[in-house]
């Protein structure tokens, strides 16, 4: 064998190894981001400027604030701010936001099999408008 | 340096990183810093049921019950749960024997028996002594059903799909459940809804409060009248005391 030819089957090689990450970083630049496909999370309404905490921690990190809370009202009984209340009053649907994400990575959650968490009417649903983040 | 005077100095050097370790472990296990101060403690809820007002076949109580706190009820009494029960109890070793209806729900133990079996703490008594049951972390192995000496606990079999007060959850199948003064109403500064409701329609049977307080309800009623706990010979300490029994 040739050195000219070694050095083509070395090259495709390498290729065929790093294609996975080629291709997710190519895509990603295609696109312009790395969101998983066919997450579209429902915007709040414009009046709420901002969340209880910043976007970045809640969007890594709610289950932990989720928890803490839970913590603090069910064993010390001290209710907060904060709950599935407050979250309704911006976030309205759980089909259209907090399943998004959960369905997209496969999380299968019963919060609210016990927590009321209503879907809105069909009118109310239609006003806002469906956009990625 | 010879062999001898090394391994002296090696141990010295060595049993003093292990004694200061212990140290720094003795100190960090102290429970004052550990324990956490909280505005429940200020209260000890009671309960007084005067079985002289209780009419047989009234069951305001436990409708109530159901109402605010999504009680399952299914018509079929392997399923039902009921945080609050009438239960007919029978005099038979005295002179006015025969058989009475009395109110039965959980007795809030100040040593409850149901926490101290639970095997992941799920069940446990809160600072103003309601034993509560975290329903998040229950595994529904029923221990403290077994427990309990009252009765007082119940199985989620089945998912009751009715929903009366969509402000408090239900509880999801396969966890334990029982009465717990209606807590979420008394973080409030509300009362219980079975007290609210009895006396609502009048009879005023069951009396609220907390035992902490000397001119409450409660207290006055304890320290006048003779009451009665149930097999408070077991040495639970409940907290529902009856009157007339």
């Amino acid at each position: 064998m040739s050195s000219h030819t070694r050095g083509i089957v070395v090259t495709v090689a390498v290729l065929v190894i790093l294609f996975p990450f080629l291709y997710s970083l190519i895509s990603g630049v295609l696109t312009g981001s790395s969101e998983i496909d066919g997450v579209f999370l429902e915007r709040p309404d414009p009046k709420y400027q901002e969340c209880v905490r910043e976007t970045e921690y809640m969007r890594f990190h709610h289950m932990d604030l989720l928890k803490e809370i839970r913590e603090e009202f069910v064993r010390y009984g001290n209710r907060g701010e904060i709950g599935f209340d407050s979250c309704r009053s911006c976030h309205t649907s759980r089909e259209r936001f907090c399943n998004q994400c959960h369905n997209a990575v496969t999380l299968n959650l019963d919060c609210f099999g016990c927590h009321y968490y209503p879907e809105p009417t069909f009118e109310t649903a239609n006003l806002r408008k469906r956009g990625s983040r | 340096m010879n062999r001898r005077k090394f391994l002296k100095k090696g141990g010295m050097v060595l049993s003093g990183t292990v004694c200061a370790d212990g140290l720094l472990l003795l100190t960090s296990c102290n429970p004052s810093e550990t324990t956490k101060e909280n505005r429940l403690s200020r209260h000890k809820w009671g309960m007084v049921i005067d079985l002289n007002k209780c009419k047989p076949e009234c069951t305001a109580c436990m409708e109530a019950c159901r109402q605010e706190n999504n009680v399952a009820f299914h018509g079929d009494k392997r399923w039902d749960i009921h945080w609050i029960r009438k239960v007919g109890i029978q005099e038979r070793h005295s002179e006015n024997a025969g058989e009475k209806m009395i109110p039965m729900l959980c007795n809030h133990c100040e040593n409850p028996p149901c926490a101290q079996v639970c095997p992941v703490q799920a069940t446990y008594k809160r600072d103003d002594g309601i034993v509560i049951v975290d329903h998040h972390r229950c595994i529904g192995c029923r221990y403290c059903m077994i427990a309990c000496p009252y009765n007082a606990r119940f199985f989620n079999y089945k998912d009751d799909p009715d929903w009366p007060n969509k402000s408090y959850p239900k509880r999801s199948h396969g966890v334990a459940e029982s009465c717990h003064f209606c807590a979420h109403l008394l973080d409030q500064g509300k009362r219980p809804a079975c007290v609210d409701t009895c006396e609502k329609i009048g009879v005023k049977a069951i009396y609220f409060g907390d035992l902490k307080d000397p001119n409450s309800e409660v207290s006055q009623l304890i320290a006048d009248t003779p009451l009665k706990r149930i097999r408070a010979d077991l040495g639970t300490e409940p907290k529902v005391y009856y009157k007339g029994l």
